[in-house]
């Protein structure tokens, strides 16, 4: 199982490595130009200036040079320098990964708190209000995309009511606004998967049994409805790291959280190369870890030998 | 074994009704289970049997309606009130449910599932683990104590939940349809366990369709059909001669009593090429060998049983005949006559041979398309097997079991087939029903000359079918064993 | 447990009497917007006049949407917004289920090698975000409706495959299949009565879930400016351009931000069967 994600995230860095050179070989205009005027601004950029920066980065060799070249720096963890600020993009990566993992994770406890919640309590009666509330929610948020809740979180909290900062990377309350965005997106999404999870359980044969071997509610739910009903919901973890990722972009871009998809956004407009590739990288290879991490909890969690559909 | 069972009180039912919208399930009076005796019920699915022990367990489901008392010595306790039994489950009242493999939570492993039915269970208290692990080891699962529920045997699941069940010293023990799924001898052995807590004193209430199990059991007996009581009394007097038509028609079902014309049909004794010529075959499921080095052949018309206990390899073997299973080592050969879909199967679950979504009538054109048989053909046979024309225009998921099996027949007997392989195809059905599929399909087998491969765990069903069975035991040997040139006749095997 | 206690159809959901409503309202809504789209192109003014002199006026009977900070007409530029992305995602998802679903059943049926390589290819596809696939191809030629179009069926495709391949697998390794093959019923049997049927389903909730995920990616990409560019009429484009007049032209956000609402609502009622993910 473990070769498996291995041959994963080897074949995840293969792809995302060869998108972003096909992105390269592409770039509309001289990329030289564009990456000169990133470094110098466009009103003192020229001629000269944009062949040096060619020759600099080796942009005037065939494709294949440059492709193999890349592969070649991959395999050593040599990610070059950005070509906007001349730091070795390894250090800005770093520093990038640190602000996306703070977000990432807050969100990710916020929509398993939230959803998790309001899940179980619509499975308690099925039909009732609650559960009634909670479909509605989860259609909701599921149509409104990130970038869109984003606004109306800001247009609420910040602009209207003024309690929370909207844009920044710092202090603490900075982090509210982008980790409730992506947390309630990703909610809605838990919350449907708990609440159908616990109810199938809830119904189960084993759960009846052990209510009718004497057992007490409160055990019942302990002992046997909880670690059944996060069996299914782990595994649903996995999948929604595609989502996350996916919500980190949009988020961080829309708050400028300094994180990885900040990043990749801005190396995306300036055509900085080596931070694009880098940032792609690490968020394709964050999903991996994610769905490696979600592997081995099911494994413990559950004894049953492993249904392959079941992985992401 | 030390049991300290509550006070022996008889348990007393004047009138338990159960409803389901307008539609009534369950109507039955004067339900009485004396201390030290067996009450069993007995009947086919739908009759209401399951219902009526939810109904006094009080586990029925929300959209189900129960009316009527339960009185335990001078407690009485009002059958609509759903909350009321509750402090009662595990110490005066246990159910053992249908299905144990599905009763046992498939994360934890089995000491603590049977040490939380413990009075005494606290968590991580040793105690109780202590109790269940005597218990355990007492039912002879020692060796299972840790295990997890999927590496249990079906019998194995159902000696563990009983342990569960019963740690808890209820008196009262309702069992629901316990010999599903199980081969013979773990029918047995649980008749043994459950004929052990009647003689220390307990109750028992037992739901089932097999009336062996229920002359096992002894006791008292009632019939159920169609949510009422047709017969009841002492076992041996209702199980042997019946006064209800409808009880005598049921115990005639059991294929021991069967008395058919093809029964005494000689099998055909051509020397011809065999259809199916099976060359010291192996095949090995992970380390357990299921069959090794075996040779068998299968000629025209002739009728084979393959037996023995659940995860034997019975269905493998037959498949590997078929050719839709590989062998590990050997050769199966297929004779001219064999070619070109005239091997047919019937399926366990006629439901997944169908296709789910498409009318019974399209699939089966497909067939006649392909095999160039015309309308009067299928005519005369679906009224052979009785049924109406109109059941075609309907999906596999709007006929009953019974009638999905006898399309199913209808359509291994359009092609005209050399052998058919029945895979323990009438193994889901009602004796009644069972009875009236296996008599259509073995009339068209006798009549079309074709030859028979039957899959089953019920040794009376063979013996009643087949001439000549490979038996297997489940650790690898097999043994060829041909009665006489007959199937044996009915009484023999009682 | 409860099915085995009572054999009867009559215990069948109660929710199965309302889904059809949903479904028949999300179709009508669709409709309307579609003849929106196609119409609205054709009969109303040109999306991209200018009229600075108009700037950020208030709805009229004439201007139903009011007019944007270039003076343009809010509803017009809705309207080609509108067919953009419906044409567009549609164009993606019918690109991404065909390709998805024949990969699908080639490789649950031929097994082997075939399924390997195939596999192979989705695992590392399914561990890039759509987005991430759409941002890298779009950045190949920025604002170009190609990129767009192609990074959006390559990251799609994947979600197909492997539902396709799974459900497949299952289909031909069931007993119906396996007696479809002692009757000798044949290849062209099996597709069309066993897994058609099944599959049919399970496409058109991936569909309608697909073209909810390409209509909110291209309006996503649009918001974080590397998606379409300015002036073209796009939803995400619309929403960005309009937020800063949020207050004195409340018309210019919600009227794209209504549309792509009702979009995605529609086309999540529009599923057939419960969430497939």
């Amino acid at each position: 199982m473990l070769a498996r994600r291995a041959g994963q995230a080897v074949g995840v860095a293969l792809l995302v490595s060869v998108l972003c050179f096909l992105v390269v070989l592409r770039l509309p205009g001289d990329a030289a130009y564009r990456i000169a005027a990133g470094r110098y601004g466009y009103d003192l950029v020229d001629q000269e200036a944009a062949d040096a920066v060619r020759a600099e980065l080796g942009l005037d060799r065939p494709a294949w040079q440059q492709l193999g070249g890349w592969l070649l720096d991959l395999v050593q963890l040599d990610f070059g320098r950005s070509l906007v600020t001349s730091h070795p993009v390894l250090e800005e990566v770093g520093y990038y990964l640190v602000g996306t993992l703070q977000l990432a994770g807050a969100a990710l406890v916020l929509a398993i708190v939230l959803g998790g919640t309001a899940g179980t309590l619509a499975a308690r009666r099925p039909g009732g209000l609650v559960d009634r509330l909670t479909t509605i929610g989860v259609a909701g948020v599921r149509a409104v995309p990130p970038f869109l809740l984003g606004l109306l979180l800001v247009l609420l909290l910040s602009a209207e009511l003024g309690l929370l900062p909207a844009v920044g990377h710092g202090n603490a309350a900075s982090i509210v606004l982008p980790a409730l965005t992506l947390g309630t997106g990703l909610s809605g999404l838990i919350a449907q998967v708990m609440r159908d999870a616990v109810l199938e359980v809830r119904q189960s044969d084993y759960v009846l049994f052990a209510h009718t071997k004497g057992l007490a509610e409160r055990w019942v739910v302990l002992r046997h409805v909880v670690r059944n009903a996060a069996v299914v919901l782990v595994p649903y973890l996995g999948v929604q790291a595609v989502v996350l990722v996916e919500g980190v972009v949009v988020v961080e871009s829309l708050f400028s959280w300094q994180g990885l998809g900040h990043a990749l956004v801005h190396a995306v407009f300036w055509r900085d190369v080596p931070v694009l590739q880098a940032t792609a990288l690490v968020l394709a290879l964050l999903i991996v870890s994610i769905n490696t991490v979600v592997d081995l909890a099911v494994l413990w969690l559950d004894p049953r030998p492993r249904r392959l559909e079941a992985a992401a | 074994m030390s049991r300290h069972l509550a006070a022996a009180h008889d348990l007393v039912v004047p009138r338990a009704v159960v409803r389901h919208g307008t539609t009534t399930l369950v109507d039955v009076a004067d339900l009485r289970i004396d201390a030290g005796h067996a009450l069993t019920i007995v009947g086919e699915s739908g009759s209401g049997k399951s219902v009526l022990a939810h109904a006094l367990m009080g586990t029925l489901p929300p959209e189900l309606v129960a009316e009527g008392t339960l009185e335990v010595g001078s407690l009485r306790f009002d059958l609509a009130d759903r909350g009321g039994r509750r402090h009662l489950w595990g110490r005066r009242m246990a159910l053992l449910p249908q299905e144990p493999a599905l009763a046992l939570d498939p994360t934890m492993r089995v000491r603590h599932q049977v040490a939380e039915g413990a009075a005494v269970w606290k968590p991580r208290a040793a105690s109780a683990l202590r109790l269940a692990d005597e218990r355990l080891d007492h039912l002879g699962l020692a060796g299972a104590r840790s295990a997890y529920p999927h590496t249990l045997s079906g019998g194995m699941a159902q000696r563990v939940a009983y342990a569960a069940a019963t740690i808890g010293g209820a008196q009262l023990l309702i069992v629901d349809e316990p010999s599903k799924g199980l081969d013979g001898d773990a029918v047995d052995r649980l008749a043994g366990l459950l004929a052990a807590h009647v003689e220390a004193g307990g109750l028992l209430l037992t739901i089932t369709h097999d009336l062996r199990l229920a002359r096992r059991l002894g006791g008292q007996v009632l019939v159920m059909r169609d949510a009422v009581v047709l017969e009841r009394g002492p076992a041996d007097q209702v199980l042997s001669t019946p006064v209800h038509p409808y009880t005598a028609r049921l115990l005639a079902a059991e294929p021991s009593r069967w008395r058919f014309p093809w029964m005494t049909t000689p099998e055909p004794s051509g020397e011809e090429a065999p259809l199916v010529a099976a060359h010291s075959i192996s095949k090995a499921y992970g380390d357990a060998p299921l069959f090794d080095d075996l040779s068998m052949e299968i000629r025209a018309g002739e009728r084979w049983a393959i037996t023995g206990p659940s995860g034997a390899g019975k269905t493998t073997l037959g498949n590997a005949l078929l050719r839709l299973t590989s062998v590990d080592r050997g050769t199966v050969a297929h004779g001219p006559t064999a070619h070109g879909g005239r091997l047919q199967k019937l399926y366990q679950d006629p439901a997944l041979s169908f296709p789910a979504r498409v009318p019974l009538g399209v699939g089966l054109r497909d067939v006649m398309r392909r095999h160039d048989v015309d309308e009067a053909r299928l005519g005369s046979l679906l009224a052979t097997v009785g049924l109406p024309r109109d059941v075609l225009r309907r999906r596999p998921d709007q006929v009953s079991g019974g009638e999905l099996q006898r399309i199913a027949i209808v359509r291994a007997m359009l092609p005209r087939p050399a052998l058919v392989f029945a895979d323990e195809a009438t193994s889901r059905l009602d004796l009644v029903t069972q009875q009236m599929t296996v008599d259509t399909l073995m009339s068209e087998v006798v009549a079309s000359g074709c030859a028979l491969l039957l899959v089953t765990h019920d040794r009376g069903l063979a013996a009643s079918l087949t001439s000549r069975a490979v038996s297997l035991n489940g650790g690898g040997e097999a043994e060829i064993v041909t009665t006489a040139a007959q199937p044996a006749m009915p009484g023999s095997s009682r | 447990m409860s099915t085995s206690l009572v054999q009867t159809e009559a215990l069948a959901p109660v929710a199965t009497t309302r889904k059809p409503l949903v479904r028949i309202a999300a179709a009508m809504g669709l409709l309307t917007l579609a003849i929106f789209a196609i119409t609205g192109p054709l009969l109303l003014p040109d999306p991209a006049a200018q009229d600075l002199s108009r700037y950020l006026e208030p709805p009229t009977l004439a201007e139903p949407l009011g007019r944007d900070d270039y003076g343009r007409s809010v509803l017009s530029r809705l309207a080609h917004a509108t067919r953009l992305s419906l044409l567009l995602a549609a164009a993606c998802v019918a690109t991404a289920l065909v390709l998805g679903t024949a990969a699908g059943i080639a490789a649950a049926w031929a097994g082997g090698w075939v399924d390997a390589v195939l596999r192979a290819i989705s695992e590392a596809f399914v561990a890039v975000p759509a987005l991430l696939v759409v941002l890298l191809v779009s950045a190949l030629a920025s604002g170009g409706l190609w990129a767009l179009y192609l990074g959006l069926a390559l990251a799609q495709w994947v979600e197909y495959f492997r539902v396709v391949r799974a459900r497949s697998a299952l289909v031909l390794g069931s007993p119906a299949v396996e007696a479809a093959g002692l009757l000798r019923l044949g290849g062209a049997h099996v597709v069309r009565r066993h897994l058609w049927p099944d599959l049919r389903p399970l496409l058109t909730t991936l569909a309608s879930l697909g073209m909810v995920t390409s209509i909110l990616a291209m309006s996503t990409l649009g918001f974080v400016k590397v998606g379409l560019q300015p002036p073209r009429a796009e939803l995400g484009l619309m929403i960005t351009e309009s937020f800063p007049y949020y207050d004195v032209a409340p018309w210019m956000s919600l009227a794209p931000v209504g549309v792509l609402f009702l979009l995605t609502v529609c086309f999540l009622g529009l599923r057939s069967t419960k969430e497939t993910r």
